[in-house]
Protein backbone atom coordinates (compact mmCIF):
# COMPACT_ATOMS: atom_id res chain seq x y z
CA UNK A 1 0.00 0.00 0.00
CA UNK A 2 2.50 2.46 1.12
CA UNK A 3 4.45 1.48 -2.38
CA UNK A 4 1.84 2.31 -3.92
CA UNK A 5 1.63 5.56 -2.55
CA UNK A 6 4.79 6.25 -3.45
CA UNK A 7 4.73 5.59 -6.91
CA UNK A 8 1.76 7.25 -7.29
CA UNK A 9 3.38 10.33 -5.69
CA UNK A 10 6.41 10.05 -8.38
CA UNK A 11 4.40 10.10 -10.81
CA UNK A 12 2.18 12.69 -10.27
CA UNK A 13 5.93 14.94 -9.60
CA UNK A 14 7.11 13.59 -13.29
CA UNK A 15 3.56 14.87 -14.95
CA UNK A 16 3.66 17.65 -13.18
CA UNK A 17 7.33 18.46 -14.63
CA UNK A 18 6.74 17.25 -17.85
CA UNK A 19 3.54 19.45 -18.73
CA UNK A 20 5.71 22.22 -18.62
CA UNK A 21 7.75 20.64 -21.62
CA UNK A 22 4.23 20.30 -23.97
CA UNK A 23 5.87 21.02 -27.38
CA UNK A 24 8.72 19.04 -26.59
CA UNK A 25 6.57 15.88 -25.69
CA UNK A 26 4.64 16.41 -29.34
CA UNK A 27 8.11 16.70 -31.02
CA UNK A 28 9.41 13.67 -29.17
CA UNK A 29 6.80 11.10 -29.77
CA UNK A 30 6.95 12.15 -33.42
CA UNK A 31 10.11 11.34 -33.64
CA UNK A 32 9.58 8.03 -32.19
CA UNK A 33 6.83 7.55 -34.89
CA UNK A 34 9.26 8.16 -37.19
CA UNK A 35 11.58 5.88 -36.49
CA UNK A 36 8.99 3.11 -36.10
CA UNK A 37 8.12 4.13 -40.09
CA UNK A 38 11.80 3.37 -40.40
CA UNK A 39 12.19 0.14 -38.27
CA UNK A 40 8.82 -1.28 -40.47
CA UNK A 41 10.85 -0.42 -43.28
CA UNK A 42 13.70 -1.92 -42.84
CA UNK A 43 11.57 -5.15 -42.18
CA UNK A 44 10.19 -4.85 -45.72
CA UNK A 45 13.23 -4.97 -46.87
CA UNK A 46 13.98 -7.35 -45.46
CA UNK A 47 11.41 -9.64 -46.67
CA UNK A 48 11.33 -8.28 -50.07
CA UNK A 49 14.79 -10.27 -50.79
CA UNK A 50 14.02 -13.35 -48.52
CA UNK A 51 11.09 -15.48 -47.21
CA UNK A 52 12.91 -16.19 -43.31
CA UNK A 53 15.52 -14.73 -41.37
CA UNK A 54 17.40 -17.71 -40.29
CA UNK A 55 13.56 -19.52 -39.94
CA UNK A 56 12.26 -16.50 -38.18
CA UNK A 57 8.89 -15.15 -40.82
CA UNK A 58 8.31 -11.46 -40.69
CA UNK A 59 5.12 -12.23 -37.94
CA UNK A 60 7.73 -13.14 -35.30
CA UNK A 61 10.34 -10.28 -36.09
CA UNK A 62 7.26 -7.66 -35.81
CA UNK A 63 6.20 -9.39 -32.27
CA UNK A 64 10.46 -9.10 -31.28
CA UNK A 65 10.38 -5.24 -32.81
CA UNK A 66 7.81 -4.95 -29.70
CA UNK A 67 9.27 -6.66 -26.90
CA UNK A 68 12.46 -4.72 -28.12
CA UNK A 69 10.95 -1.56 -27.78
CA UNK A 70 9.82 -2.74 -24.90
CA UNK A 71 13.39 -3.40 -23.25
CA UNK A 72 14.10 0.47 -25.11
CA UNK A 73 11.26 2.22 -22.94
CA UNK A 74 11.91 0.49 -19.55
CA UNK A 75 16.09 1.89 -20.41
CA UNK A 76 14.98 5.62 -22.08
CA UNK A 77 11.98 5.41 -19.87
CA UNK A 78 13.22 4.56 -16.32
CA UNK A 79 16.60 3.81 -16.27
CA UNK A 80 18.33 6.34 -18.01
CA UNK A 81 16.65 9.58 -16.19
CA UNK A 82 17.38 7.53 -12.91
CA UNK A 83 21.11 6.88 -13.59
CA UNK A 84 21.31 10.66 -14.50
CA UNK A 85 19.95 11.72 -11.26
CA UNK A 86 21.68 8.48 -9.31
CA UNK A 87 25.37 9.47 -10.45
CA UNK A 88 24.48 13.26 -9.40
CA UNK A 89 23.19 12.57 -6.15
CA UNK A 90 26.09 10.32 -5.15
CA UNK A 91 29.03 13.45 -6.71
CA UNK A 92 27.06 16.43 -4.71
CA UNK A 93 25.98 14.09 -1.31
CA UNK A 94 22.38 14.18 -2.17
CA UNK A 95 21.88 10.59 -1.83
CA UNK A 96 21.69 11.17 1.96
CA UNK A 97 18.37 12.62 1.69
CA UNK A 98 17.22 9.94 -0.45
CA UNK A 99 18.59 6.99 2.41
CA UNK A 100 17.18 8.81 4.76
CA UNK A 101 13.86 8.54 3.89
CA UNK A 102 11.78 5.78 5.55
CA UNK A 103 11.54 3.25 2.01
CA UNK A 104 13.26 0.89 0.58
CA UNK A 105 16.49 3.23 -1.34
CA UNK A 106 16.99 0.92 -3.89
CA UNK A 107 12.93 1.67 -5.07
CA UNK A 108 13.15 5.47 -4.50
CA UNK A 109 16.39 5.27 -6.73
CA UNK A 110 14.27 3.10 -9.12
CA UNK A 111 11.29 5.42 -9.36
CA UNK A 112 12.42 8.42 -8.45
CA UNK A 113 12.44 9.95 -13.00
CA UNK A 114 9.79 8.79 -15.24
CA UNK A 115 9.87 10.08 -18.55
CA UNK A 116 6.24 10.21 -19.16
CA UNK A 117 6.16 10.48 -22.68
CA UNK A 118 7.79 7.19 -23.06
CA UNK A 119 3.84 5.54 -22.05
CA UNK A 120 3.12 6.00 -25.27
CA UNK A 121 6.01 4.17 -26.76
CA UNK A 122 4.80 1.71 -23.91
CA UNK A 123 1.33 1.38 -26.11
CA UNK A 124 3.19 0.98 -29.24
CA UNK A 125 5.02 -1.71 -27.91
CA UNK A 126 2.16 -3.55 -27.05
CA UNK A 127 0.55 -3.25 -30.17
CA UNK A 128 3.40 -4.25 -32.47
CA UNK A 129 3.51 -7.72 -30.04
CA UNK A 130 -0.39 -8.10 -30.17
CA UNK A 131 -0.17 -7.84 -34.85
CA UNK A 132 2.95 -10.00 -34.45
CA UNK A 133 0.88 -12.62 -32.35
CA UNK A 134 -2.21 -11.92 -34.57
CA UNK A 135 0.14 -12.50 -37.51
CA UNK A 136 1.37 -15.67 -36.45
CA UNK A 137 -2.00 -17.16 -36.53
CA UNK A 138 -3.06 -20.30 -34.94
CA UNK A 139 0.43 -21.47 -34.81
CA UNK A 140 0.37 -19.75 -31.45
CA UNK A 141 -0.76 -21.84 -28.95
CA UNK A 142 -2.58 -20.10 -25.30
CA UNK A 143 0.59 -21.62 -23.08
CA UNK A 144 3.12 -20.53 -25.54
CA UNK A 145 1.64 -16.47 -25.10
CA UNK A 146 1.67 -17.24 -21.80
CA UNK A 147 5.67 -18.43 -21.81
CA UNK A 148 5.86 -15.56 -23.52
CA UNK A 149 4.72 -13.18 -21.09
CA UNK A 150 6.08 -14.13 -18.50
CA UNK A 151 9.56 -14.94 -19.95
CA UNK A 152 9.27 -11.09 -21.35
CA UNK A 153 8.60 -9.75 -17.60
CA UNK A 154 11.77 -11.80 -16.48
CA UNK A 155 13.69 -10.56 -19.36
CA UNK A 156 13.23 -7.10 -17.85
CA UNK A 157 13.88 -7.74 -13.94
CA UNK A 158 17.24 -9.51 -15.50
CA UNK A 159 18.11 -6.43 -17.51
CA UNK A 160 16.65 -4.08 -14.52
CA UNK A 161 19.12 -6.01 -11.95
CA UNK A 162 22.01 -5.69 -14.00
CA UNK A 163 21.75 -1.69 -14.09
CA UNK A 164 21.08 -1.93 -10.35
CA UNK A 165 24.03 -3.86 -10.06
CA UNK A 166 26.19 -1.10 -12.97
CA UNK A 167 24.97 2.04 -10.56
CA UNK A 168 25.64 -0.16 -7.16
CA UNK A 169 29.24 -0.22 -8.50
CA UNK A 170 29.58 3.75 -8.15
CA UNK A 171 29.71 2.81 -4.34
CA UNK A 172 32.82 0.87 -4.49
CA UNK A 173 34.05 2.92 -7.64
CA UNK A 174 33.21 6.61 -7.59
CA UNK A 175 35.09 7.24 -11.03
CA UNK A 176 32.91 4.61 -12.74
CA UNK A 177 30.10 6.74 -13.74
CA UNK A 178 29.68 6.05 -17.44
CA UNK A 179 28.36 2.50 -15.61
CA UNK A 180 25.49 2.06 -17.83
CA UNK A 181 26.52 3.00 -21.28
CA UNK A 182 27.06 -0.67 -21.90
CA UNK A 183 23.64 -1.31 -21.76
CA UNK A 184 22.84 1.07 -24.12
CA UNK A 185 25.57 0.45 -26.42
CA UNK A 186 24.77 -3.27 -27.03
CA UNK A 187 20.73 -2.17 -27.43
CA UNK A 188 20.85 -2.08 -30.59
CA UNK A 189 21.18 -6.24 -31.02
CA UNK A 190 18.04 -7.06 -29.22
CA UNK A 191 16.52 -5.61 -32.80
CA UNK A 192 16.81 -9.14 -34.47
CA UNK A 193 17.13 -12.35 -32.97
CA UNK A 194 20.14 -13.46 -31.30
CA UNK A 195 20.53 -17.01 -32.98
CA UNK A 196 21.23 -15.44 -36.04
CA UNK A 197 24.58 -13.81 -34.86
CA UNK A 198 28.28 -15.21 -34.77
CA UNK A 199 28.81 -17.17 -31.47
CA UNK A 200 30.94 -14.42 -29.68
CA UNK A 201 28.09 -11.82 -30.26
CA UNK A 202 25.35 -14.21 -29.33
CA UNK A 203 27.99 -15.42 -26.20
CA UNK A 204 27.75 -11.33 -25.05
CA UNK A 205 24.49 -10.86 -25.62
CA UNK A 206 23.28 -13.39 -23.40
CA UNK A 207 25.85 -14.11 -20.94
CA UNK A 208 27.53 -11.19 -19.98
CA UNK A 209 25.16 -8.16 -21.30
CA UNK A 210 21.69 -10.06 -21.39
CA UNK A 211 20.07 -7.86 -24.09
CA UNK A 212 19.05 -11.47 -26.14
CA UNK A 213 17.79 -12.76 -23.08
CA UNK A 214 14.79 -10.03 -22.80
CA UNK A 215 14.29 -10.17 -26.52
CA UNK A 216 15.11 -13.07 -28.24
CA UNK A 217 14.18 -15.66 -25.70
CA UNK A 218 10.48 -14.63 -24.84
CA UNK A 219 10.28 -14.66 -28.68
CA UNK A 220 11.33 -17.85 -28.59
CA UNK A 221 9.22 -18.99 -26.09
CA UNK A 222 6.13 -17.74 -28.18
CA UNK A 223 7.66 -19.69 -31.11
CA UNK A 224 7.55 -22.66 -28.91
CA UNK A 225 11.19 -22.99 -29.14
CA UNK A 226 11.66 -23.83 -25.85
CA UNK A 227 10.90 -26.85 -23.42
CA UNK A 228 9.10 -26.30 -19.70
CA UNK A 229 12.27 -27.07 -18.05
CA UNK A 230 14.21 -23.97 -20.38
CA UNK A 231 10.55 -21.43 -19.35
CA UNK A 232 11.34 -22.56 -15.98
CA UNK A 233 15.09 -22.02 -16.19
CA UNK A 234 14.67 -18.39 -17.15
CA UNK A 235 11.98 -17.86 -14.61
CA UNK A 236 14.77 -18.55 -12.23
CA UNK A 237 17.56 -16.90 -13.82
CA UNK A 238 14.68 -13.43 -13.20
CA UNK A 239 14.32 -14.33 -10.03
CA UNK A 240 17.92 -14.81 -9.06
CA UNK A 241 19.66 -11.95 -10.47
CA UNK A 242 16.70 -9.79 -8.99
CA UNK A 243 17.84 -10.70 -5.43
CA UNK A 244 21.48 -10.73 -6.29
CA UNK A 245 20.99 -7.06 -7.33
CA UNK A 246 19.52 -6.60 -4.37
CA UNK A 247 22.24 -8.22 -2.28
CA UNK A 248 24.59 -5.92 -3.96
CA UNK A 249 22.47 -2.80 -3.63
CA UNK A 250 22.34 -3.41 0.18
CA UNK A 251 26.02 -4.03 -0.14
CA UNK A 252 26.84 -0.85 -1.44
CA UNK A 253 24.54 0.84 0.34
CA UNK A 254 26.42 0.21 3.42
CA UNK A 255 29.63 1.02 2.18
CA UNK A 256 28.33 5.11 0.72
CA UNK A 257 29.84 7.50 2.99
CA UNK A 258 28.80 10.47 1.46
CA UNK A 259 30.19 12.96 -0.57
CA UNK A 260 29.99 16.29 1.36
CA UNK A 261 30.25 14.70 5.08
CA UNK B 1 48.10 29.98 -39.20
CA UNK B 2 49.54 26.74 -39.70
CA UNK B 3 50.71 27.44 -35.84
CA UNK B 4 47.54 28.09 -34.81
CA UNK B 5 46.09 24.66 -36.11
CA UNK B 6 49.35 22.72 -34.78
CA UNK B 7 49.03 24.47 -31.10
CA UNK B 8 45.21 23.41 -31.22
CA UNK B 9 46.26 20.35 -32.57
CA UNK B 10 48.27 19.58 -29.28
CA UNK B 11 45.43 21.02 -27.06
CA UNK B 12 42.47 19.17 -28.61
CA UNK B 13 44.41 15.76 -28.84
CA UNK B 14 45.56 16.20 -25.11
CA UNK B 15 41.87 16.93 -24.07
CA UNK B 16 40.46 13.78 -26.26
CA UNK B 17 43.16 11.68 -24.35
CA UNK B 18 41.73 12.27 -21.01
CA UNK B 19 38.26 10.80 -22.11
CA UNK B 20 40.10 7.24 -23.08
CA UNK B 21 37.79 5.02 -21.07
CA UNK B 22 34.97 6.63 -22.64
CA UNK B 23 36.37 5.09 -26.21
CA UNK B 24 35.86 2.30 -25.76
CA UNK B 25 31.65 2.52 -25.19
CA UNK B 26 32.24 4.46 -27.83
CA UNK B 27 33.58 1.82 -29.88
CA UNK B 28 31.06 -0.42 -28.98
CA UNK B 29 28.30 1.61 -29.64
CA UNK B 30 29.78 2.45 -33.09
CA UNK B 31 30.15 -1.72 -34.06
CA UNK B 32 27.43 -3.09 -32.81
CA UNK B 33 25.26 -2.29 -35.24
CA UNK B 34 26.80 -2.91 -38.49
CA UNK B 35 27.98 -6.17 -37.01
CA UNK B 36 24.12 -7.09 -36.56
CA UNK B 37 23.10 -5.78 -40.12
CA UNK B 38 25.82 -7.75 -41.08
CA UNK B 39 25.04 -10.88 -39.32
CA UNK B 40 21.32 -10.20 -40.90
CA UNK B 41 22.18 -10.04 -44.16
CA UNK B 42 24.89 -12.46 -44.43
CA UNK B 43 22.44 -15.30 -42.66
CA UNK B 44 19.80 -14.31 -45.68
CA UNK B 45 22.89 -14.33 -47.96
CA UNK B 46 23.48 -17.80 -47.35
CA UNK B 47 20.76 -19.23 -47.12
CA UNK B 48 19.66 -18.31 -50.46
CA UNK B 49 23.17 -18.32 -52.21
CA UNK B 50 23.38 -14.47 -52.79
CA UNK B 51 20.53 -11.35 -52.22
CA UNK B 52 20.31 -9.28 -55.06
CA UNK B 53 23.67 -10.38 -56.66
CA UNK B 54 25.54 -9.91 -53.68
CA UNK B 55 27.05 -13.15 -51.50
CA UNK B 56 27.95 -13.56 -48.20
CA UNK B 57 31.28 -12.20 -48.32
CA UNK B 58 30.23 -9.10 -50.13
CA UNK B 59 28.45 -8.33 -47.15
CA UNK B 60 31.16 -9.04 -45.09
CA UNK B 61 33.51 -7.12 -46.88
CA UNK B 62 30.95 -4.05 -47.42
CA UNK B 63 30.29 -3.85 -43.80
CA UNK B 64 33.79 -3.91 -42.79
CA UNK B 65 34.91 -1.26 -44.82
CA UNK B 66 32.35 0.65 -43.72
CA UNK B 67 33.09 0.83 -40.04
CA UNK B 68 36.88 2.37 -41.10
CA UNK B 69 34.73 4.81 -43.47
CA UNK B 70 31.87 6.10 -41.05
CA UNK B 71 34.68 6.21 -38.35
CA UNK B 72 36.68 8.87 -41.54
CA UNK B 73 33.69 10.33 -42.93
CA UNK B 74 31.83 11.40 -39.39
CA UNK B 75 31.78 14.81 -37.21
CA UNK B 76 31.07 15.23 -33.80
CA UNK B 77 30.14 19.00 -34.35
CA UNK B 78 27.13 18.98 -32.43
CA UNK B 79 28.20 17.71 -29.20
CA UNK B 80 30.93 19.82 -29.09
CA UNK B 81 29.80 22.48 -29.54
CA UNK B 82 25.76 23.13 -29.29
CA UNK B 83 26.07 23.64 -25.23
CA UNK B 84 28.58 26.39 -26.25
CA UNK B 85 25.67 27.99 -28.11
CA UNK B 86 23.22 27.15 -25.17
CA UNK B 87 25.35 28.25 -22.03
CA UNK B 88 27.13 31.63 -23.67
CA UNK B 89 30.84 29.65 -23.41
CA UNK B 90 30.78 30.50 -26.94
CA UNK B 91 31.74 34.27 -26.10
CA UNK B 92 35.01 33.42 -24.80
CA UNK B 93 35.95 31.79 -28.40
CA UNK B 94 34.58 34.52 -30.43
CA UNK B 95 36.81 37.22 -29.15
CA UNK B 96 39.65 35.12 -30.24
CA UNK B 97 40.79 36.49 -34.12
CA UNK B 98 40.01 32.46 -35.68
CA UNK B 99 37.31 31.58 -36.66
CA UNK B 100 36.07 28.96 -33.90
CA UNK B 101 34.38 26.22 -35.61
CA UNK B 102 36.82 25.84 -38.94
CA UNK B 103 40.00 25.66 -36.19
CA UNK B 104 39.40 24.64 -32.60
CA UNK B 105 35.99 22.80 -33.87
CA UNK B 106 37.36 21.02 -36.61
CA UNK B 107 40.95 20.10 -35.02
CA UNK B 108 39.28 18.60 -32.18
CA UNK B 109 37.17 16.67 -34.76
CA UNK B 110 40.57 15.23 -36.07
CA UNK B 111 41.97 14.44 -32.47
CA UNK B 112 38.77 12.35 -31.90
CA UNK B 113 38.72 10.44 -35.18
CA UNK B 114 42.69 9.84 -34.57
CA UNK B 115 41.88 8.54 -31.22
CA UNK B 116 39.16 6.47 -32.24
CA UNK B 117 40.56 5.19 -34.98
CA UNK B 118 43.60 4.15 -33.34
CA UNK B 119 41.24 2.01 -31.15
CA UNK B 120 39.59 0.43 -34.12
CA UNK B 121 42.99 -0.87 -35.45
CA UNK B 122 42.78 -4.13 -33.17
CA UNK B 123 39.23 -4.15 -33.26
CA UNK B 124 39.34 -4.82 -37.01
CA UNK B 125 42.15 -6.79 -36.62
CA UNK B 126 39.96 -9.18 -34.60
CA UNK B 127 36.99 -8.70 -36.46
CA UNK B 128 39.05 -9.90 -39.40
CA UNK B 129 40.07 -12.78 -37.75
CA UNK B 130 36.44 -13.88 -36.32
CA UNK B 131 34.51 -13.38 -39.66
CA UNK B 132 37.75 -14.39 -42.41
CA UNK B 133 36.68 -11.87 -45.31
CA UNK B 134 37.71 -11.92 -48.91
CA UNK B 135 39.13 -8.50 -50.20
CA UNK B 136 40.43 -9.60 -53.42
CA UNK B 137 38.36 -6.90 -55.31
CA UNK B 138 39.98 -4.24 -53.38
CA UNK B 139 43.05 -2.75 -55.45
CA UNK B 140 45.20 -0.10 -54.77
CA UNK B 141 43.47 1.94 -57.33
CA UNK B 142 40.26 1.49 -55.60
CA UNK B 143 41.60 2.76 -52.47
CA UNK B 144 43.08 5.75 -54.16
CA UNK B 145 40.08 6.37 -56.17
CA UNK B 146 37.81 6.22 -52.84
CA UNK B 147 40.68 8.56 -50.55
CA UNK B 148 39.22 11.55 -52.12
CA UNK B 149 36.02 10.79 -51.53
CA UNK B 150 36.15 10.08 -48.22
CA UNK B 151 37.76 13.57 -47.85
CA UNK B 152 34.75 14.51 -49.48
CA UNK B 153 32.36 13.04 -47.26
CA UNK B 154 34.15 14.42 -44.12
CA UNK B 155 33.80 18.26 -45.62
CA UNK B 156 30.47 17.43 -46.20
CA UNK B 157 29.18 16.00 -43.12
CA UNK B 158 31.39 18.46 -41.39
CA UNK B 159 29.71 21.30 -42.84
CA UNK B 160 26.15 20.18 -42.65
CA UNK B 161 26.71 18.87 -38.92
CA UNK B 162 28.06 22.82 -38.38
CA UNK B 163 25.15 24.54 -40.02
CA UNK B 164 22.86 22.00 -37.76
CA UNK B 165 24.53 23.37 -35.12
CA UNK B 166 24.21 26.81 -36.05
CA UNK B 167 20.61 26.48 -36.04
CA UNK B 168 20.98 26.94 -32.20
CA UNK B 169 21.73 30.56 -32.23
CA UNK B 170 17.71 30.85 -33.30
CA UNK B 171 16.12 27.81 -30.80
CA UNK B 172 18.74 26.81 -28.60
CA UNK B 173 17.14 23.13 -29.06
CA UNK B 174 18.49 21.64 -31.74
CA UNK B 175 18.43 18.12 -31.18
CA UNK B 176 15.14 17.73 -32.68
CA UNK B 177 16.43 18.81 -35.53
CA UNK B 178 19.77 16.81 -35.54
CA UNK B 179 17.71 13.45 -34.39
CA UNK B 180 15.51 13.70 -37.92
CA UNK B 181 18.92 14.84 -39.78
CA UNK B 182 20.35 11.27 -38.61
CA UNK B 183 16.81 9.48 -39.60
CA UNK B 184 17.85 10.80 -42.93
CA UNK B 185 21.69 9.64 -42.82
CA UNK B 186 20.30 5.89 -41.55
CA UNK B 187 18.03 6.08 -44.77
CA UNK B 188 20.03 7.45 -47.31
CA UNK B 189 23.76 6.77 -46.40
CA UNK B 190 23.82 3.04 -46.69
CA UNK B 191 24.53 2.09 -43.19
CA UNK B 192 21.44 -0.18 -43.26
CA UNK B 193 21.55 -2.16 -46.49
CA UNK B 194 24.21 -1.00 -49.55
CA UNK B 195 21.84 0.99 -51.60
CA UNK B 196 21.29 -1.27 -54.01
CA UNK B 197 18.96 -3.33 -51.97
CA UNK B 198 17.01 -0.32 -51.06
CA UNK B 199 13.54 -0.06 -52.69
CA UNK B 200 13.98 1.89 -56.14
CA UNK B 201 12.61 5.13 -54.71
CA UNK B 202 14.82 5.26 -52.02
CA UNK B 203 17.94 4.41 -54.83
CA UNK B 204 16.67 7.15 -56.80
CA UNK B 205 16.21 9.81 -54.05
CA UNK B 206 20.05 9.05 -52.54
CA UNK B 207 21.83 9.40 -56.15
CA UNK B 208 20.89 13.26 -55.74
CA UNK B 209 21.56 13.37 -52.20
CA UNK B 210 24.92 14.51 -50.11
CA UNK B 211 24.60 11.36 -47.84
CA UNK B 212 25.58 8.41 -49.44
CA UNK B 213 28.96 10.50 -49.52
CA UNK B 214 29.31 9.65 -45.96
CA UNK B 215 29.18 5.83 -46.63
CA UNK B 216 28.11 4.07 -49.92
CA UNK B 217 29.93 5.73 -52.26
CA UNK B 218 33.53 5.60 -50.55
CA UNK B 219 32.74 1.58 -49.72
CA UNK B 220 31.83 1.18 -53.50
CA UNK B 221 34.75 2.88 -54.56
CA UNK B 222 36.81 0.99 -52.05
CA UNK B 223 35.57 -2.60 -53.06
CA UNK B 224 35.30 -2.06 -56.95
CA UNK B 225 32.23 -2.14 -57.40
CA UNK B 226 31.37 1.14 -59.37
CA UNK B 227 31.35 1.81 -63.08
CA UNK B 228 32.91 4.63 -64.26
CA UNK B 229 29.68 6.58 -65.09
CA UNK B 230 28.54 6.25 -61.48
CA UNK B 231 31.98 7.21 -60.17
CA UNK B 232 31.94 10.18 -62.49
CA UNK B 233 28.22 11.10 -61.53
CA UNK B 234 29.26 10.72 -57.43
CA UNK B 235 32.06 12.45 -57.23
CA UNK B 236 30.09 15.02 -59.24
CA UNK B 237 27.15 15.00 -56.58
CA UNK B 238 29.77 15.37 -54.30
CA UNK B 239 31.51 18.35 -55.55
CA UNK B 240 28.19 19.89 -56.04
CA UNK B 241 27.20 19.48 -51.96
CA UNK B 242 30.23 20.90 -50.73
CA UNK B 243 29.41 23.67 -52.53
CA UNK B 244 25.99 24.02 -51.21
CA UNK B 245 27.30 22.86 -47.96
CA UNK B 246 29.44 25.45 -47.64
CA UNK B 247 27.47 28.21 -48.67
CA UNK B 248 24.94 26.89 -46.34
CA UNK B 249 27.45 27.00 -43.51
CA UNK B 250 28.15 30.39 -44.19
CA UNK B 251 24.90 31.99 -43.93
CA UNK B 252 23.91 30.56 -40.76
CA UNK B 253 27.26 31.01 -39.21
CA UNK B 254 26.81 34.79 -40.47
CA UNK B 255 23.36 35.39 -39.61
CA UNK B 256 23.14 32.95 -36.52
CA UNK B 257 25.85 35.03 -34.83
CA UNK B 258 23.91 38.36 -34.86
CA UNK B 259 21.29 36.36 -33.13
CA UNK B 260 24.01 35.29 -30.56
CA UNK B 261 23.19 36.88 -27.55
CA UNK B 262 26.23 35.16 -24.81
CA UNK B 263 23.18 34.04 -22.65
CA UNK B 264 24.00 33.39 -18.89
CA UNK B 265 27.94 34.70 -19.74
Amino acid sequence: MHTLRVIQTFLKINIQTSLAYRADMVINILLNLMWLGWELLSLSIIFSNTNTLGGWGPAELIALLGVFRLVNTLMAGLLWPNTEKFNASVRDGSLDYTLLLPANSQFLVSFARITIWRAWDLILAFILIAVGIKMGGDTTSTLSILNFLMLTISGAVVIYSLWIVLIAFTFWFTKFDNNVTILQALLDSGRYPATIYPAWLRIIVTFIVPIAVATTVPLQALRGDLTGWNVLLFIGVGVASFLVASRVWKAGVRRYSGASS
Amino acid sequence: MLNVYKRLWQVNWAEQWQYRANLVMYLLFWLVSPVVYLAVWTTIARSQGSVGGLTPNDFVTYYMTLLIVDQLTSEITIHIFAYKIQDGTLSGELIRPIHPMLTNTLVNNIAFKALTLMTLVPVWAVLWMLFQPDFSSVTWQGILLALPAVLLGFAVSFLIGATLTCVAFWTTRVWALVEFYWALVVLFSGQFVPLQLMPGIVQQIARFLPFQLYKYFPIELVLGRLSQSEILFGYGMGLFWLLVASLLFRWTWRNGLKQFSAVGA
